[in-house]
């Protein structure tokens, strides 16, 4: 036990062995002793020129009159609570919204609307000549395109549709 | 597990309740704390007195502590703290014209700061352990004494300690604990002639 007192105190054992050890340090007295003293001899190893007497009964005293202290349960399990509560309500949130709008679109009318918007297109292609050429101009900076900077350096190649 | 989550692990058992942990932590901490405050407070006396009100406010304050930091470094600022506001109150000025922050005074090495006056049975006792842990350290055979040098004075880890001394950690691990041990029985039959005074 002595032994694994003296791992424990410098940061050499796995955490199940060190959980132990602690509990049984407390109850023990004689223990408790032992982790003081290996202390107290790294400290004099450290520093001997600043040794003073043993403080902890004294301060065990003081603490008599101190309440027992029960903090709330450590923020960061609530937090991890928390960001695995806000992560599942987000997942089924999705799944809600997927579920609804496959419900809501049926499949005969999927058909109608595609129909609907082949109708509408040749109205959305009338853009006039102006503004396609500013697009092209500065379409290097649009944030939709992935080769900012890039574009600059495409040569684009048009045809007249209506030569006859 | 780490020397810093086994400050971890006792802080969570205080801040559940558990007083006798904190007991533990004030064992480890106290004369390195009270030679930081001894920094700021000269009178050996008042120093012990701020040194143990640094304890019970850091106890009083742990339910806030979340870990982010490491808990000694938590621990000197609240020390720092209460020096610092221990002056304050008694209008006195800190011994320093400059603000010493707490890495800066935890590895201050002007001795000549320091305020080592205390009362002649004290002086006594604390040269008596001194020389008895420095006279059982040279009277250790040389890989016993290596090894808690290496330790205790360089801050090696077990696993750079085996690479030094070309040893298995199994053996670094003996030879820490039997030094230590070997130091700790000449030092027994001083400490327990003054029990009202445990070191």
């Amino acid at each position: 036990m002595k032994q694994e007192i003296s791992s424990l105190m410098d940061g050499e054992l796995f955490e199940d062995e060190a959980e132990g050890l602690l509990d049984r340090i407390k109850h023990d007295s004689s223990s408790l002793m032992d982790w003081e003293m290996y202390h107290l001899i790294g400290d004099v190893l450290r520093q001997p020129e600043h040794i003073h007497c043993d403080l902890s009964a004294r301060v065990r005293k003081r603490m008599q009159d101190e309440p027992v202290i029960l903090a709330p349960r450590g923020r960061a399990v609530k937090q991890k609570v928390r960001a695995f509560a806000l992560s599942a309500a987000a997942s089924l949130l999705a799944v809600g919204m997927v579920v609804w709008m496959s419900l809501q679109i049926s499949p005969e009318a999927a058909p109608q609307i595609a129909m609907q918007q082949t109708a509408n297109r040749p109205v959305n292609l009338q853009i006039q000549s102006n503004s396609n050429e500013y697009l092209m101009a500065h379409q290097e900076f649009s944030p939709s395109t992935e080769m900012n900077g890039g574009a600059s350096y495409i040569h684009t190649v048009s045809y007249g549709t209506d030569e006859k | 597990m780490t020397d810093r989550e086994v400050d971890q692990q006792l802080v969570e058992r205080v801040q559940r309740g558990d007083k006798l942990a904190f007991d533990l932590l004030v064992s480890k901490y106290q004369r390195r704390l009270g030679r930081l405050i001894s920094r700021f407070v000269r009178d050996p006396a008042e120093a012990e007195d701020v040194t143990q009100d640094a304890f019970i406010k850091a106890y009083r304050a742990l339910p806030g502590f979340r870990g982010e930091s490491a808990f000694y470094t938590w621990l000197y600022r609240i020390g720092i703290n209460t020096a610092k506001n221990h002056l304050l109150a008694s209008k006195r000025r800190a011994p320093t014209s400059t603000p010493l922050d707490t890495e800066e005074a935890e590895t201050y090495e002007d001795i000549g700061l320091l305020h080592e006056v205390s009362t002649p049975e004290n002086e006594l006792m604390s040269k008596q352990v001194v020389d008895v842990v420095q006279a059982s350290l040279q009277q250790l055979p040389e890989d016993l004494r290596s090894a808690l040098t290496l330790r205790e004075i360089e801050g090696l880890s077990y696993e750079e300690i085996a690479v030094v001394m070309n040893c298995p950690i199994g053996t670094v691990r003996s030879r820490i604990f039997r030094a230590r041990e070997a130091v700790a029985e000449n030092l027994r039959p001083l400490l327990e002639t003054g029990k009202d005074k445990r070191w």
